[in-house]
């Protein structure tokens, strides 16, 4: 059984279509990397699963349920674009609200278990609006967190975390996971971050799921480049652009050549026009350079 | 958690309601201007007793009169005045509180739906009806609570001002008869304004002036309808019209919320 089963899925504002025909699936024990351009419908849907907006059609399963039976509608902790809390309560407070609304016994203790699991039960006397942007965001997943939920849909979390508070919420997002039973549907533009911890994705354009796929056929999908590093950089560069197709320089200083290539074949190549390649190695291109690629129609 | 019963349900979040209203300034701040108005008023209503005012263009003189019953603040006594006889202060008197309140319901919900807290209260919990009849409900208690402030204020103000006590003929059963009905009333107007801040959700400032103008249209009545010689009809009245209202309007509050979006 899936956790999440869309099929058909779409929303309408007006004339406006945000989501049209969207299907997708998230594989219970999956953290699902829901990837998409500004305004390409991920936050829509996701707050259709969350039933905060009403769908124009199509079908959403829960656990295999209607996404509106209210037995599973119990278990969905939920982070969309802020965290729900009272600016003038503190933290404690807050967690302490939805606790209740959640009708959870020993509340207090959980509540502690949750701040504790994002490292924030040092902050947990802070009033809500003293908090940083990052602290924030960890509240609100503690407060996803809270009830012990078998789905977990949220949307952005990452944003305005440090690289301590990536670092923490890649292992609570692992640890969630570990039972096989819990599922989390993340959407984050941080496909860096995300690379690191997903195990499905799904690629959203203009309201359509693209691609669907697990990390491993993701993985598999990459092409391979050739990076390379000379002493003559500049010419090296237009000696190569004579040659193939795709040459470009990345962050690190390298030039890569995306063509259909071996290192030794770079090699000779240079050498045979008097470069001395000083360093030479083959890599597959990452989650963020894929998705590029897609969205400008490449393969 | 949503197998419970709706008991259950609406006490769990009537817990949280209730925490959020006791931890609210705007809740305290209502109650003490509550409690704090009717002295103000009665003690300078009854110092500027005499007083002769004369309008510049007409020459004509108006003699300000005080109140002369503690009791005026809450009703007319039969034969009597309303506080002050002036036609502006005959509308200063208890039943601004279904007004006052208006602010509470509207600024408690619209803050559910800027805070984000609407979001994870409707994904986690399926019925929107426990969510209408949990704000009626506080809204309801805070009502009742102003009234009761009120009337205790004006009791002080009137000892502070040192009026009369007396009922003119009527006895206290009628002005308890009198709070029960004005109670009862309050349902009524705080399921308006339920209603208009569900529709308007995070926009405050349309529900408060929705929920004032709607609530401006029935604001009339309220001094017909609970008297200060009231009998147990008139509370009979307004508990029927109360639960009319509450479960009409809070079956159309549930619609709403149903069917709109969310965020």
């Amino acid at each position: 059984m899936n956790a999440v089963e869309i099929r058909n899925l779409s929303k309408n504002f007006g004339s406006k279509q945000a989501v049209c025909g969207l299907n997708m699936t998230v594989p219970m024990g999956a953290i699902y990397g829901f990837i998409g351009e500004n305004g390409s419908g991920k936050s829509t849907t996701e707050k259709m699963i969350c039933g905060l907006i009403p769908t124009s059609g199509g079908s959403i399963k829960l656990y295999g349920k209607d996404y509106t039976d209210k037995t599973v509608r119990a278990k969905i902790g939920v982070l969309i674009e802020a965290p729900g809390c009272f600016p003038q309560l503190t933290v404690w407070d807050n967690m302490m609200l939805q606790a209740a609304n959640l009708s959870i016994p020993n509340a207090a203790q959980e509540v502690v278990k949750v701040l504790k699991t994002v490292r924030m039960e040092g902050a947990a006397g802070n009033k809500y609006q003293n908090c940083s942007l990052g602290m924030k965001q960890r509240v609100g997943i503690a407060m996803a967190l809270l009830g012990n939920p078998t789905l977990l849909v949220l949307d952005e979390p990452l944003n305005g975390l440090d690289a301590d508070g990536m670092r923490i919420m890649r292992e609570v997002f692992t640890d969630i996971i570990k039972d096989g039973k819990r599922s989390i549907i993340v959407s984050s533009h941080l496909l860096g971050e995300l690379q690191k911890v997903a195990t499905h994705y799904g690629i959203i354009r203009h309201g359509k799921m693209m691609i669907e796929m697990c990390a491993d056929e993701l993985d598999a999908s990459y092409r391979t480049y050739v990076a390379l590093k000379s002493e003559e950089m500049n010419q090296t560069k237009i000696l190569l652009g004579c040659k193939y197709s795709r040459v470009e320089e990345d962050e690190a200083g390298y030039l890569r050549v995306y063509d259909l290539t071996t290192p030794e074949e770079i090699v000779s190549y240079l050498y045979e026009n008097g470069i001395c390649v000083t360093e030479i190695k083959t890599d597959k291109i990452g989650l963020e350079e894929y998705y590029i690629d897609l969205m400008k129609g490449g393969k | 958690m949503e197998n419970n019963t709706l008991s259950q349900r609406v006490k769990s979040m009537l817990k949280v309601d209730f925490r959020r209203m006791c931890k609210s300034k705007l809740f305290y701040i209502l109650l003490a201007c509550s409690l704090i108005m009717p002295i103000l008023m009665t003690v300078m209503m009854n110092l500027m007793d005499g007083s002769v005012s004369v309008n510049a263009q007409t020459g004509l003189e108006t003699v300000m009169r005080g109140p002369e019953n503690a009791w005026q603040n809450i009703g007319t006594l039969p034969g009597g005045e309303n506080m002050g006889g002036n036609e502006v202060f005959m509308m200063c008197n208890i039943n601004m509180m279904f007004m006052a309140v208006a602010i509470f319901v509207c600024l408690f919900i619209s803050n559910d739906f800027r805070s984000g807290y609407a979001k994870n209260l409707f994904t986690v919990r399926a019925n929107r009806g426990d969510y209408v009849v949990s704000k009626t409900i506080t809204g309801f208690v805070c009502g009742t609570l102003m009234l009761m402030a009120y009337f205790v204020g004006s009791v002080l103000g009137g000892a502070i001002a040192s009026l009369s006590f007396d009922l003119h003929g009527l006895h206290a059963g009628n002005l308890v008869m009198c709070m029960l009905a004005k109670i009862f009333l309050m349902l009524v107007f705080v399921s308006i304004f339920v209603l208009i801040s569900v529709a308007a959700k995070q926009k405050a400032w349309l529900s408060v002036c929705g929920s004032l103008g709607g609530g401006m249209l029935l604001f009339m009545m309220v001094s017909m309808i609970t008297p200060l010689n009231s009998t147990f009809i008139h509370v009979l009245l307004c508990v029927a019209g109360g639960t009319m209202f509450a479960f009409g309007l809070g079956a159309i509050s549930k619609v709403i919320l149903k069917k709109t979006s969310l965020v």
